[in-house]
Parts: C-alpha cells; sequence; structure tokens
C-alpha cells in the first residue's frame, strides 16, 4: 500500500473520530450573554448538552423476554379468519360506518339467537370500533384491533320512543352512533332537522311498544354518549364478549366458504351539512 | 469531609466534565436528564407496516437500547412515564399488562402513574400485574380508601437523591367519569387534581426542600374547556417544575413553557403508543432551574 494513501485515512480516521465525538458531545452551549446584558440572572442556553443515540437496535436482554411470548401470540393472533374483500370502515366525515353496521348485525342476530326470539334493534358506538377491518383475508389480530376491549353483548327492553332517542341522542354528541334494524333519513335545516326513522322493514316505531335491544355493557352501564340506552329495562347480560361475538361470525362464514361482504349503504342517510353541524354540535333539536 | 459536602463537590465534579457552566454566584450547577414516555398502550412491538408516520417506530426493545445509551452518558437521568400502558394491541389481551410491567422494569422505568385505560381490566386485575412492575406508582388524587390493597401500591409523592440535590415526584390521574366504568374502579374515588396537588407541592417545596418538582400527569395536555388540564394545572398549583403529561396522545415538538407564582413550569407529552421518547434536561443553581430544554427522541430502526 502506498504511504500517501495512508495518511488521508489516517486523517480521515481523526476527522470522523472528531465527528463522533460531536455527535456524543456537542460544542457546550455558550452562556447566554443576552440574559446577562440585561442585567438579569446568568441564563444558560442549554440546559443539558451530552447524550445521544448512537444505533437503534433491539436490546436482547428484552428481547430475552420476548421472544417467546411474541411467538404465542403470532401462533394465535396471525391465525386466518374469512376473506373480506372489500375492507371495512368506520367511514370518515360523514361517510356510512360499515363497520359499525357489521357488529350491530352481528350483535342483533347473535342476542336474537341466545334469547330464541327476535330483536328489533342493536347499537354500539363507534369511539369502541378500534380499527378498520383491512381488504383481504382477514386474521385473528384484525378483529382483536376492532375489538381490543373486554365488552360483553348485553340485551334490554326499551320502548319505541327510547330506540328513536337512541338514534337521535348518537347523531347529535357523535355525528351518528352505527346501529341495525332501523332506516334514518335526516332532512330539514341545522336550526330544525327533521329525524324520520322507520323499522328497517319500513313499519312504523310505535312510541309506546316495548322491544328488545342488543347493546354492550360498557353503554349501558355508563358509555356517555347514549344517555337512552342506560334507561333500557330487564338488563340480560349474555356472557359472550363482543369479540368473541365477531370471532364466532368470521369463522361462521369461512366454514361456509363465504367471503365477509359489506352490509348495504343507505340505512343512514344524512346530508353532508347536517352531519358537519352535528359534529360541531350546531344541529338543533 | 461531612457528607452533604462531598456529595455536592461530586456533583461540581460531574458537571464539570459535562460542560463549563458559570452563574454569577460561581456555584455549579446541577444537572438532571428526564426520559419519558405516555400511552404507551401495550404497543411492545414496532408499529407495523400501513400506520402512516408510525410505521415502523417505537417497540420496547429498541426504546431500551436508546435508554440505556443515554443512562451510559448522562450521569443524573430519571425514566418516568405518564401512564395508559395498557389495552390497545393483543398483548395486553393475552397478558392483562403484566409483560408491559416487566418489560418497563427490564428497561428500568424509576416511576409511573395510572392512566383509565390501566382500570380497563378492574381493579384487581390492575394490581395482579402490579406485582411484575418494580418501579412505584404515582398518584395524589385518587381516594383508595375502598381499595386498600390499590392504597398500599400507590406513592403520593417520592424523592429520588443525586449528587447535591433532590427530585420530588408526583402523580395525578383523570376523572373516572365517562372513562372507567364503575365496576371498574370500584373502591377508588377521584379528588380534583388541583385540591390534592396543593398540600402534596407544598410538601416537597417547604418541608422536603426538593431542588425540582416533577408531576406525571395522566390529565391531557388541553381539554379544550374549564375542565383542569396540564395547561390549567401549572396556574392553579403554583411551584410545578416539570408536567410530563399523557391522556390527550398529545405529539409536542419542545416542553410549552407556562408562568406561575413560584417560576416556571415546562410541560410535555411525545403522542403515543411509545413511537417517541421524550427527553427533558434542566440545569439548576442553588435550586432555582436555570436552563431547560426539551424535545422528542424518535424510537426508529438504525439505517
Amino acid at each position: 500500500m502506498r504511504l500517501d494513501s495512508l495518511v488521508p485515512a489516517a486523517i480521515l480516521a481523526v476527522l470522523s473520530l472528531a465527528c463522533q465525538k460531536a455527535v456524543i458531545a456537542p460544542k457546550p452551549a455558550p452562556v447566554a450573554s443576552q440574559a446577562e446584558s440585561q442585567n438579569s440572572a446568568p441564563q444558560l442556553l442549554q440546559a443539558q448538552s451530552i447524550g445521544a443515540i448512537q444505533e437503534y437496535v433491539d436490546d436482547p436482554e428484552v428481547m430475552k423476554i420476548l421472544s417467546p411470548k411474541q411467538a404465542e401470540i403470532r401462533a394465535t393472533f396471525d391465525l386466518p379468519l374469512c376473506a373480506c374483500p372489500t375492507g371495512l370502515f368506520r367511514g370518515r366525515n360523514g361517510e356510512e360506518n360499515l363497520l359499525g353496521y357489521w357488529v350491530t348485525d352481528i350483535m342483533r342476530a347473535r342476542a336474537s339467537m341466545i334469547l330464541g326470539k327476535p330483536v328489533k334493534f342493536a347499537m354500539t358506538n363507534s369511539g369502541g370500533l378500534r380499527a378498520n377491518l383491512p381488504a383481504g383475508q382477514l386474521k385473528v389480530s384484525d378483529i382483536y384491533g376492532v375489538m381490543p376491549f373486554e365488552n360483553e353483548l348485553v340485551t334490554i327492553e326499551m320502548t319505541g320512543q327510547e330506540v328513536m332517542d337512541a338514534i337521535t341522542q348518537g347523531i347529535l354528541h357523535r355525528g351518528s352512533e352505527p346501529s341495525s334494524g332501523v332506516k334514518l333519513v335526516l332532512s330539514g335545516t341545522v336550526d330544525k332537522p327533521d329525524f324520520l326513522m322507520t323499522w328497517d322493514d319500513g313499519t312504523a316505531i310505535r312510541p309506546e311498544e316495548t322491544v328488545t335491544v342488543a347493546t354492550t355493557d360498557y353503554l349501558y352501564n355508563g358509555g356517555d354518549s347514549i344517555p337512552a340506552l342506560k334507561k333500557g329495562r330487564r338488563p340480560f347480560t349474555t356472557g359472550v364478549s363482543m369479540r368473541q361475538m365477531l370471532l364466532d361470525a368470521c369463522a361462521e362464514l369461512a366454514k361456509a366458504g363465504k367471503p365477509l361482504a359489506a352490509p348495504a349503504l343507505g340505512r343512514y342517510n344524512i346530508p353532508q351539512e347536517l352531519y358537519t353541524a352535528a359534529r360541531e354540535h350546531k344541529l338543533g333539536h | 469531609m461531612e457528607r452533604r459536602h462531598f456529595l455536592a463537590s461530586m456533583a461540581a465534579a460531574a458537571a464539570a466534565a459535562q460542560l463549563p457552566l458559570r452563574g454569577s454566584e460561581g456555584s455549579p450547577a446541577s444537572r438532571i436528564t428526564l426520559l419519558h414516555t405516555n400511552d404507551t398502550h401495550s404497543h411492545i412491538e414496532p408499529f407495523g407496516p400501513g400506520n402512516g408516520q408510525a410505521s415502523g417506530k417505537g417497540g420496547m426493545a429498541r426504546r431500551s437500547t436508546m435508554v440505556k445509551q443515554l443512562r451510559a452518558a448522562i450521569p443524573n437521568l430519571l425514566l418516568l412515564d405518564a401512564g395508559d400502558t395498557f389495552q390497545g394491541t393483543p398483548y395486553f389481551n393475552q397478558y392483562k399488562g403484566k409483560l408491559d410491567f416487566e418489560l418497563m422494569s427490564k428497561v428500568g422505568y424509576d416511576a409511573s402513574t395510572l392512566g383509565n385505560h390501566d382500570f380497563d381490566n378492574g381493579v384487581d386485575m390492575l394490581l395482579e400485574a402490579m406485582e411484575f412492575a418494580k418501579f412505584p406508582f404515582l398518584n395524589c388524587n385518587f381516594d383508595c380508601k375502598g381499595a386498600p390493597a390499590l392504597a398500599k401500591r400507590l406513592r403520593p409523592w417520592i424523592i429520588k437523591e443525586f449528587p447535591g440535590f433532590k427530585v420530588g415526584l408526583t402523580g395525578v390521574g383523570v376523572d373516572f367519569k365517562g372513562l372507567v366504568s364503575a365496576e371498574n374502579h370500584k373502591g377508588v374515588d377521584w379528588i380534583s387534581p388541583d385540591e390534592a396537588l396543593k398540600p402534596v407541592i407544598h410538601h416537597l417545596r417547604d418541608v422536603e426542600k426538593v431542588d425540582l418538582v416533577v408531576l406525571l400527569s395522566h390529565m391531557g395536555y388541553d381539554l379544550h374547556g374549564d375542565a383542569v388540564d396540564d395547561l390549567h394545572l401549572p396556574k392553579l398549583v403554583p411551584g410545578i417544575d416539570a408536567i410530563i403529561g399523557g391522556h390527550s396522545h398529545t405529539f409536542l415538538d419542545q416542553p410549552t413553557k407556562i408562568q406561575q407564582d413560584r417560576g416556571e413550569t415546562h410541560i410535555f407529552q411525545v403522542g403515543w403508543g411509545g413511537i417517541n421518547l421524550g427527553r427533558m434536561d434542566f440545569a439548576m443553581i442553588k435550586s432555582q432551574v436555570r436552563a431547560a430544554s426539551g424535545r422528542p427522541i424518535s424510537v426508529m430502526a438504525s439505517a
């Protein structure tokens, strides 16, 4: 090797060492002469100038504990469920919450199966659905993403009026909260909106009729966006976790060789202007 | 030489080794670095692809390496968390928070506080998970008369001693109303944090005479109203130097400074999910904060 090629290398080494050192301990911050010139107490511009991250790698001590748990998690949570070609989304800026429609449809069907009688209405809160379902093959972890909470399916009895109140409150408090069993058309103006609601077969909701309703223990016991649900009578805690209910529904589809299809649009018809007003708590009632 | 003087001289040596400082009093500055996280929500692994800005960031194993590097370089350092360790990934569903606290102990957390989601499985399950934590949980605004086992596990405040100075730490949590079901916080009542903090801050400042007061707050940064949040606390309870915040998942680029009757309060919060590690640095001369700085450090993969 030629000597002159070594020299620059040595210089480079010194330079790179200097650079590295500069990263670890940058030039001390000057004492603020500005503050002194104003004759006040001396100020230090920088409180601490040492310490910089050299590399971002996994700590082997943490990985020793984590690796076996990671394998356990993967074994369960990477298990395939059914296909979901379109994905299911909560909807943004007033788009319909198709994921919420699907979840509440399943709540209604499952509650009906458990009770052995028709369940006319189901409702949950969109805040409790923590993720969208991606398009493609669903995994167990996707359902955990949607429903991480340990909430249970609960049935209650409500009047037709209370059902309409629940939907109205969902709109006034959160823009809308997803439900199954009722069709809604919102019209009129921001100051004077008109809430038109029927059962999903088009028949009228009689304010005084009593119906069975499915919801979650969270909303029945104290969630704050839909107070009408807290008025429910004769509560029955099914013992079925909301998450297990969704996992079961996906497993059933997979068994039947069917994909998870998105529910039809048009359950809630809310004009954009009225939705925006509701989100800003400006919708009259 | 008296121990106190010896420690003071050690502090002087340590400070001098870091960077030359001077005050008109000629006293050396005491320095401390606070590293912190909030609302990690069981994000034990880094965020996977498809998570926007967070993709590939976070993860406790990497956070641990970063903390170890900083600990090796900085003599006076505390690692803190502002609550909501629980809920958010299958790790929580599977291990009920035990793994989170076990790993936090391994990483070397000095203290944490409780957020609303830490009550998601009720008080008994929280206590079970806390068995895995080798660090104290700070809270002064939960009345645990009806939950004596939890009362035993919570500390209203602690003091950490460093060569030549003392740091007082306390914690506050958000109102359970509308966030935690009555069943899940059975036996635990909420007290307004300003009311609960006043005697604690008075004790730390005027009786224990600590040099720096740090609050771990799970109140939220800005609740856009009259509700007590991190932006309201400094003026309501003067004498807090640093608020390490959580709950609102607020990404701040630098601490927010608020003037109060006893000085300045530096409020910081670094988003959520362990995407960032917060860092606040304080330099004190004679129990007075003379300089403070802070920034988030992105928890990312080596290039």
